[in-house]
């Protein structure tokens, strides 16, 4: 392999190693108790990277830094509506007495997937600040009530989102951005992998998951009816178009 | 870490579309060219130290569930999902090794033990490497170069689903947080190390 190769150094981070990334133990205590996270084991042991940075950037001098680029907010403002989308889901069908009617371990799933989003919802909500969009009115169309229709929505739309964070994560211009949409997107894609097993479904279809840009997962979202749109609406600030 | 039995004939019924939609998403060769082809340059040294970090990760577990797989121990569930997996993280392994080219760390051989003869320890053990790749992953994917980085994501998110199947399997939570851990590479490698499959 050419030294030149070795020596070259596009892209971020390149200066740091695989050692130096060890050493982030000092900001394991910052995450302590912010997800209610109480789970022992072995992912107890560090807590570095994705989740610490979500922790950091939930409070409003690190999010300043982090979320300036304009390409960045647009990326996190279609992840929140999409994230509205799929709380508003999760709690209209727990009101609408579904969830009530499933057995055990499904209700568990149902309440559980409800909570993330609706953490999901805050998280992002407090990363965007002032920029963060409302929450659009969603119809449902009858799929919170039947839990056939529930449960096929909701793999569909752990998918959906699954395919939308793997496209849009590498498109984030912050690495701190970067490092909180991967700890977000394992969990998007465990949701599907729960909810497909539940539903009978092999649970992981492929080698590589699709990763699906932000028009395509739009239109998949029209279709549904459920509402026209997720894009949020622009400002003579904000550009219609999304980049990468 | 749930009641460790193994139900391993109860979700078969539900799962014979899996040998299908497996099968039929399994034509990774494909798959693996065009993603090592859409990355035009070559990793960055850092970039390398990272993939043969992961790369360490997927052999041992491709190699883990190719054994399992062929055992002849397993059945129903836990049969298709080792069957699967073999067929994923061989598929990552190969991704991998194109994308590293010479710089590729030699491979390794592995004794696993009774971890791929019990059913309740191959699953135990399933899931434990799937949290710990999952957990490495995450704390990895931020400091690649963009062009690995969509791939990885990619790959980043089959583990994932992965960790979840075994952890629902073994009626353990699936997505125990809202959002996942990043693990250090010293401590995702303390968790291979100390299952002690790796011999040299």
């Amino acid at each position: 392999m050419s030294a030149d190769i070795e020596r070259e150094t596009s892209g971020p981070a390149t200066d740091l190693t695989l050692e130096q990334l060890d050493g982030d133990g000092a900001l394991q205590e910052s995450i302590a108790g912010f997800y209610g996270d109480t789970r022992a084991g072995l992912l107890r042991k560090a807590v570095i990277g994705g989740t610490t940075m979500l922790a950091t950037l939930a409070s409003p001098p690190a999010l300043a830094a982090e979320i300036s680029k304009r390409n960045d907010v647009r990326i996190f403002q279609y992840a929140l509506n999409f994230e509205y989308l799929q709380s508003s889901f999760y709690t209209e069908t727990e009101r609408a007495g579904t969830v009530a009617r499933m057995e055990e371990a499904k209700a568990v799933w149902a309440r559980t997937l409800g909570a993330h989003e609706r953490a999901h919802v805050k998280i992002i909500k407090q990363v965007l600040g002032d920029a963060a969009p409302k929450k659009p009115l969603f119809d449902f169309r009858g799929n919170t009530e039947s839990e056939s229709r529930f449960t096929r929505t909701a793999v569909a739309m752990e998918d959906l989102t699954t395919a939308l964070l793997t496209g849009v994560t590498p498109a984030l211009r912050s690495q701190g951005l970067v490092a909180a949409a991967f700890s977000l997107l394992t969990v998007e894609a465990r949701h599907a992998a729960w909810a497909r097993h539940l539903a009978g479904i092999v649970p992981v279809a492929a080698a590589f998951d699709r990763a699906k840009p932000v028009s395509e997962v739009d239109r998949i979202v029209a279709s549904t009816r459920f509402t026209s749109t997720l894009v949020p609406r622009t400002t003579a600030r904000m550009e219609p178009k999304f980049v990468g | 870490m749930g009641d460790g039995s193994v139900h391993a004939t109860s979700r078969l019924g539900l799962f014979k579309t899996a040998a299908l939609l497996g099968g039929s998403a399994l034509a990774t060769g494909g798959v693996v060219t065009a993603l090592a082809g859409r990355a035009d340059q070559a990793p960055t040294a850092l970039d390398a130290r990272i993939l043969n970090y992961v790369l360490r990760l997927e052999q041992l577990k491709a190699a883990f569930y190719e054994e399992a797989a062929n055992g002849g121990a397993l059945v129903g569930e836990l049969q298709q999902f080792a069957e699967l997996l073999a067929r994923h993280e061989q598929t990552h392994v190969s991704f991998l090794r194109q994308r590293l080219g010479p710089r590729a760390d030699d491979e390794r051989t592995y004794d696993f033990g009774d971890a791929t003869k019990d059913p309740n320890v191959f699953a135990q053990t399933a899931r434990t490497l799937e949290e710990a790749a999952v957990a490495g992953y995450i704390g990895q994917g931020a400091h690649l170069t963009r062009p690995l980085m969509v791939p990885f994501a990619q790959m980043c998110s089959v583990e994932a689903r992965h960790a979840a199947w075994i952890d629902d399997f073994l009626a353990s939570a699936p997505a125990p947080r809202a959002a996942d851990e990043a693990m250090a590479p010293a401590d995702v490698l303390a968790v291979i190390e100390e299952t002690g499959f790796e011999r040299g």
